[in-house]
């Protein structure tokens, strides 16, 4: 493994090297939030909070995001022609992507590249992207990445791992691609001979500040049904208000809505973020919603991530453990204590959330 | 909420003031054409990239 | 504040005991700092779930809308209001309620708590007249007064207006307080000058209805976003459409906001959407004497006709 050290000083001339030959996103204040979002030219990524407030889902698969124009005037030379939206001409860094956000990623690709069915505007984002991870050396009290499959060091979806090294960034090269960025920006100092132990080092310190934890182990062998059927979703369901926060700050959430724009003869197709929690997700055109009540809606978020994934892929739960819908939940509903009912279920005598 | 003063209007007419009904109509037209066509809240046309 | 909880506890146990509801609405233990996450009782063994302190701040009322059962709900001063409004919108009946009144002396800013705190705010102990905020490596404590809630720090109906039970004395309302500073600095605003601040304000939301949902005023079956057929709203993140939502909501709530404050607190983008509630509740104040939610006899003056209705607007 290939090891270049990023003096921090050289650190804006290198990203500025790299934004001629790419788009670069990364962490971004806005006001009291940091945010993921494109860098504007010159601007550097802000590398010192805890995990951004709206994950990297964006860079890959934006909120809205126009697939293709039309118009149906007979008189445009273009008329009854379907233009698609081109290819960005450069391709994409996330610079201090979490390790978190760039494995989620692998786990949103089975949807968007499944060997049947290829979403061609996702795969195409997704492979114009070069991955720079930050490893995370303070993670958060929500933080649970460890026990959801990924953790602080993880290098699972990333090109390159950056470690902070106070005057500097270790880079531990993962990828070819991650190399081409690397050369990109100009940065070509071979690291000390003991960086790898010093990534060991890094990721048992950090790994040890994790505290908080998730448990999966039974999730796999209890039958669907019984887990659907499952006496505690008034009780999860509750106090939720069916807003779209845990799905929307969510890294693993793929859904989306197909929408058409049309003005006169000229029209746009486009796609935006959906979410289960809404009740027009599932609503029919008869009119018959089969997710009409708030409680199968939770429950059908719940049961997604932590037992249908689980169920079809055989690799874990849909869920990276970066914390944000704990975080940022109205009103406190908390995966972990949901996952741990699912994964208890049948063993607890007593099932109360509380 | 930033919507041009001039663009809103607001009438009592009574349907047997046919006149007053011209009046406001030709008032408020006026109004609004010196403030222009209503930017704000009609959508650019979109566009692929 | 333990004492307040005691007390819920004590009602609670024996409205069940006495079988006079069916449901107790109120708050747990959340697992966040500065989280409690609302709840319901059915069983008296379960009683002591309930808790109280200024982490409260979501608005009960939004859980009893076209509830059928006999339900005993905790309130302070804005939720009793929110009821109040419920039952004059014939959203629930007095009949099916026990209210347990809260008086309220202002919930805690945990938006503004973690932004001033230098890292992750892992705990939060109130005491008495003070705050003490705790994290790794720090630990700082605050006046309670100086870290309310925006719509707090301007509340003049604390206790609540209507009730059963009552879980303490009534605290004594804040007197000469100026509700309207911020909405007379964006009226003192240009036409262009509103048109930016709303922009900017409005930049952030990701339209994941978090403010529409907690409110209790917003119980539509299909709200006019979430209409199909016809569809009057884009679904996208065009500023048109997103203005169209937070500019439409407002209106709705028009004569009716409490300013309980659920909308901020839900907000998981900080946005400050209260001012648009504001100015209209400052309109009927001033235009009609109105404050919502204070009265089970008097009709909204948006829902009634009176011959001296200012109309200087009109030509």
């Amino acid at each position: 493994m290939k090891y270049i050290r990023i003096d921090k000083a050289q650190w804006a001339q290198g990203l500025a090297a790299a934004e001629k030959a790419y788009r670069l996103f990364g962490p971004v204040r806005e006001g009291a939030m940091l945010n993921f979002a494109a860098l504007a030219p010159g601007q550097a990524p802000d590398l010192d909070g805890l995990n951004t407030r709206m994950s990297a889902r964006s860079v890959v698969y934006p909120q809205s995001e126009i697939l293709f124009e039309y118009t149906v005037d007979p008189n445009d030379p273009d008329g009854n022609v379907l233009k698609e939206a081109p290819a960005p001409a450069k391709p994409a860094a996330a610079v201090g992507i979490r390790p978190c956000d760039a494995y989620s990623f692998l786990l949103v690709r089975r949807n968007f590249d499944a060997p049947d069915v290829k979403d061609v505007y996702w795969l195409r984002n997704y492979e114009a992207t070069t991955f720079i991870g930050l490893a995370c050396d303070h993670p958060g009290s929500t933080c649970f990445c460890t026990s959801a499959g990924c953790g602080p060091y993880s290098e699972q979806g990333l090109d390159v791992l950056l470690q902070d090294a106070g005057d500097a960034y270790l880079a531990k090269i993962l990828t070819d691609k991650g190399a081409a960025f690397l050369a990109a920006a100009g940065w070509f100092t071979e690291a000390p001979a003991d960086s790898e132990g010093c990534f060991s080092a890094g990721k048992e310190a950090a790994e040890a500040k994790i505290t908080s934890t998730v448990e999966t182990d039974r999730l796999a062998e209890i039958p669907q049904m019984a887990l659907y059927d499952a006496n505690f979703w008034e009780d999860i369901a509750f106090s939720c208000i069916n807003c779209g926060t845990c799905t929307y700050l969510c890294p693993t959430c793929w859904c989306f809505d197909i929408q058409d724009e049309v003005r006169g003869k000229h029209g746009i197709r486009e796609r935006n973020w959906d979410s289960c929690m809404f009740p027009l997700f599932t609503l029919h055109g008869s009119g018959h919603n089969p997710r009409g009540q708030k409680v199968q809606r939770v429950r059908q978020r719940f049961m997604h991530k932590l037992k249908y994934y689980v169920d079809k892929y055989g690799d874990g739960i849909q869920c990276v453990g970066c914390g944000r819908c704990i975080q940022y939940c109205p009103v406190n509903i908390d995966i972990r204590k949901v996952c741990q009912l699912m994964n208890r279920f049948g063993q607890d005598a007593a099932c109360k959330v509380a | 909420m930033g919507v041009e003063p001039g663009r809103v209007h607001f009438s009592w007419i009574s349907s047997a003031e046919s006149t007053k009904f011209v009046d406001v109509v030709k008032k408020v037209t006026e109004a609004v054409r010196a403030v222009g066509p209503n930017q704000k809240f009609v959508k650019k046309e979109l566009k692929v990239a | 504040m333990i004492a307040y909880t005691d007390k819920i506890r004590d009602i609670a146990r024996r409205l069940l005991k006495d079988c006079r509801v069916e449901t107790v609405i109120g708050f747990r233990n959340g697992s966040m700092p500065m989280m409690n996450e609302p709840c319901f009782i059915k069983n008296v063994d379960d009683v002591d779930h309930l808790i109280w302190d200024g982490n409260c701040g979501i608005n009960l009322a939004n859980y009893l809308t076209n509830r059928t059962d006999k339900i005993a709900v905790v309130a302070k001063g804005c939720d009793s209001r929110n009821i109040v409004t419920h039952i004059i919108e014939n959203k629930i009946k007095r009949e099916q309620l026990v209210i347990i009144g809260v008086p309220c002396k202002g919930m805690l800013d945990k938006r503004r708590i973690k932004a001033m705190a230098p890292g992750e705010v892992t705990r939060v102990v109130e005491d008495g007249e003070s705050v003490r905020v705790c994290g790794a490596g720090f630990e700082k404590t605050y006046p309670r007064k100086d870290m309310l809630q925006a719509n707090c720090a301007v509340c003049i109906h604390r206790n609540p207006v209507i009730y059963d039970e009552l879980v303490a004395d009534p605290v004594p309302e804040q007197q000469n307080v100026d509700r309207y500073e911020d909405v007379r600095a964006i009226e003192a605003m240009s036409a262009e000058e509103k048109w930016t601040y709303f922009e900017n304000l409005l930049a952030p939301c990701i339209r994941c209805y978090a403010c529409r949902n907690a409110c209790p005023l917003c119980y539509c079956p299909t709200c006019f976003v979430d209409e199909s057929t016809p569809q009057w709203v884009g679904k996208s993140q065009n500023p048109v459409d997103v203005r169209t939502f937070h500019f439409l909501r407002a209106y709705h709530c028009a004569g009716r906001c409490t300013d309980c404050g659920s909308c901020e607190r839900a907000c998981p983008m900080g946005i400050n959407m209260r001012v648009f509630t504001k100015k209209l509740e400052k309109e009927a104040f001033e235009q009609w004497g109105w404050e919502a939610g204070l009265s089970l006899d008097q009709r909204p003056p948006l829902d009634t006709y009176r011959p001296d209705d200012p109309q200087d607007f009109m030509k």
